[in-house]
């Protein structure tokens, strides 16, 4: 019965159709999986470095487009560095899909509340495409976006046109405005001083540095969201991605299986440095 | 269940016609520890097992889970189908199932099931052996576990002194039970009554002091204590000999090895004390200090097994401290809380 039994360590491969420079260090890479790979937003893959090995990443690209997928990727380390010399053509290979995905049906009838900080964008890309998939569903979809510098935003076009979807409000801030720039400047939590929904209605999704995520947070608790309905992307050291090696134990959780997001409520009282 | 009696001079015989249709091992007394032996039949004697001592030195866990084990590769995939010859363990203490117990919930019950641990599961067998004499080192009584098996193995031996009782416990412990076998009689079965309500007294008299019956309770109440933490780990030197014995840890890493165009990925045993096990990209760490990865011991073994799967993740085999170079007692840890 050769064959008969998953292996849930193999990856399939999957071929690089583009790389796209999104910032002087972080990439988009199209991808297309030999076998679909049918993700839901706030869901993640492994993908293999052929020969160097994994990391996990979050699909960018949205949940409705199923042949291929888009990662955006920061380079950080060894694994990030090596996956970066990778050209169109090449191949690389993807496990997945693991994690929970975004609870979309709770989101329904609710505006949503988005602070992304640098390449917290990626994951968030795939949740706000989903939900302007169905507009309809959901209320207002703030998005509020920080980088470090104009350079370091990523999806600059498409940003853009995302401002022009009705029921959309965007609004963008940099730390240092190195280059022309006309928007805000400060982190990203000075585009919190008003927060516009009734944010015992709304939920909040929050995505980016450690750092970050601790200060919109708090902001965000202190203007009144309920923790449950505070949802952030955790970060934690995955080798399996299954549930089984250990890695990712974030108090009684395992980040793999139980996140990648996590709410306030559950996380709250965990004894860890991250938050 | 059946329980069976075979006499001294057939026990041999029985001994061979297992070896013969199993990858057999066994526990023999090597230099005065019981180590798990693989059955060869040259120069073998039936006096080599050790069945009346308590369990090995080594756990069973590298027989089911390996230390290393090739789980994919690329281009062509590596599939988990095959057929090897069933193993046998012939002999395991009631300590020894506490591990598989964990690594079926970690491994198996999950969405992805592991294909080779459970192709390996299916694949061995199990006779367990009483453990007439405990030694200081055994607490499994304050586990909820016994020193005799009389569930989860095949067949549960009892070494008396004209022979061997065995007690059928599945169906294919049944399948291994042959002509030789005579039905046991009261006296018998009395007599291993006698032998293991003596170990339960070994155990309870070296094990005087109950502990919290709330332990998950404790340790949670306990977390914020750091000083109870940093003096309970003050002497260990970070050698991870204690993780490395245990028989219920199941942390693992995967790593690959090779080049672009071929590789293969292995999974290797992987230990939470290890200051790297939970680095992230670019380098932060949410337990950079060791007081912490000592506390997350307890937390995995204590705390959360218990509250999610109903059970501590710990079988009160003694190899954590019998092992360890700073001789830190795990029972007097559990016993302050
Ligand atoms: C659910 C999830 C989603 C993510 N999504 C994104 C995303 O969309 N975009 C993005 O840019 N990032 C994302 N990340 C972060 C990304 O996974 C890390 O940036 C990436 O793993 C860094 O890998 P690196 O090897 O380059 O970094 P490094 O800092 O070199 O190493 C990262 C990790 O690998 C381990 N490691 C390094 N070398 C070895 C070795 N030789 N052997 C064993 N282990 C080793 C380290 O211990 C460390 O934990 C996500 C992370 C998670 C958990
Ligand atoms: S801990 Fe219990 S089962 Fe294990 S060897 Fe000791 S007495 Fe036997
Ligand atoms: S923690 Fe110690 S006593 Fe408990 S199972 Fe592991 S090695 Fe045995
Ligand atoms: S065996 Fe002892 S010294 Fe070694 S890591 Fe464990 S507790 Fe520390
Ligand atoms: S990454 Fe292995 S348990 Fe989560």
């Amino acid at each position: 019965m050769s064959g008969a039994v998953k292996n849930p360590y193999q990856p399939v491969r999957a071929q690089i159709l583009n790389v796209i420079e999104e910032t002087p260090n972080i990439r988009t890479f199209v991808l297309k999986p030999e076998t679909e790979i049918p993700f839901l937003a706030g869901q993640f893959v492994e993908l293999t470095i052929p020969g160097f090995g994994e990391a996990p990443f979050t699909p960018s690209s949205s949940q409705f487009q199923r042949e291929t997928l888009e990662m955006t990727i920061m380079r950080v380390g060894r694994a990030t560095s090596a996956l970066f010399t990778k050209k169109p053509g090449e191949w690389l290979g993807i496990r997945g899909p693991y994690g929970k995905p975004y609870p979309l049906r709770e989101f329904e009838g609710r505006d949503i509340y988005i602070v992304g900080g640098g390449v917290g964008l990626a994951p968030l890309r795939a949740l706000f495409l989903a939900l302007v998939h169905e507009i309809k569903k959901y209320g207002r979809i703030y998005l509020r976006y920080g980088a470090r510098t104009p350079r370091d935003i990523v999806y600059k076009q498409q940003l853009k046109e995302w401002e022009k979807i009705k029921g959309v409000d965007i609004d963008l801030s940099v730390d240092s405005a190195t280059e022309p720039w006309e928007r805000k400047v400060g982190v990203v939590t000075c585009l919190m001083d008003e927060i516009p929904c009734d944010v015992k209605k709304s939920v909040a999704v929050v995505c980016g540095p450690p750092i970050m995520m601790k200060f919109v947070t708090k902001k965000l608790v202190e203007a009144g969201f309920p923790g449950k309905n505070i949802y952030l992307s955790m970060e934690m050291n995955m080798s399996c991605g299954l549930g089984q090696c250990g890695h990712c134990r974030l108090g009684p959780y395992f980040t793999c299986k139980d996140g990648p997001v996590l709410t306030w409520e559950q996380i709250k009282d965990i004894e860890e440095p991250f938050l | 269940m059946d329980t069976y009696f075979l006499a001294n001079a057939r026990c041999g015989a029985w001994f061979s016609r297992l070896a013969g249709r199993f990858n057999l091992f066994y526990p023999a007394l090597l230099e005065e520890r019981v180590h798990w032996q693989k059955y060869v039949p040259a120069g073998f004697r039936l006096e080599q097992l050790a069945l009346r001592q308590i369990r090995a030195a080594e756990s069973i866990k590298p027989f089911l889970f390996s230390p290393r084990e090739r789980v994919a590769s690329f281009p062509e995939p590596l599939s988990p189908d095959g057929k090897d010859m069933p193993t046998l363990l012939f002999g395991l203490k009631g300590c020894d199932l506490r591990g598989i117990a964990v690594h079926k919930k970690m491994f198996l019950e999950g969405e992805f099931a592991d294909p080779f641990y459970a192709r390996r599961l299916a694949n061995t067998y199990f006779i367990g052996a009483d453990c007439p004499v405990p030694e200081p080192s055994c607490f499994c009584n304050l586990l909820g576990l016994q020193p005799f098996l009389t569930q989860e193995v095949d067949l549960s031996l009892s070494v008396l002194d004209d022979g061997w009782l065995v007690e059928v416990i599945s169906e294919r412990g049944r399948e291994l039970i042959d002509g030789d076998f005579v039905p046991a009689n009261g006296s018998q079965l009395s007599q291993r009554q006698a032998q293991r309500e003596r170990a339960l007294a070994v155990l309870k008299q070296q094990n005087p002091k109950e502990w919290n019956p709330n332990l998950a309770g404790a340790i949670a109440e306990r977390t914020s204590d750091r000083k109870f933490w940093v003096d309970a780990g003050a002497d260990c030197v970070e050698c991870f000999g204690c993780l490395m014995t245990c028989p219920t840890c199941f942390c693992f890493l995967l790593y690959d090895q090779g080049n672009a165009e071929r590789f293969e990925r292995t999974k290797v045993w992987d230990f939470c004390y290890i200051p790297m096990y939970a680095r992230v990209g670019g380098g932060a760490n949410p337990r950079p200090t060791f007081v912490q990865r000592f506390i997350n011991r307890f937390h995995c073994k204590f705390m959360h097994a218990k509250n999610q799967n109903g059970f501590y993740a710990c079988s009160g085999c003694g190899r954590c401290f019998t092992t360890c170079m700073g001789r830190i007692d795990i029972r007097k840890i559990l016993g302050q809380l």
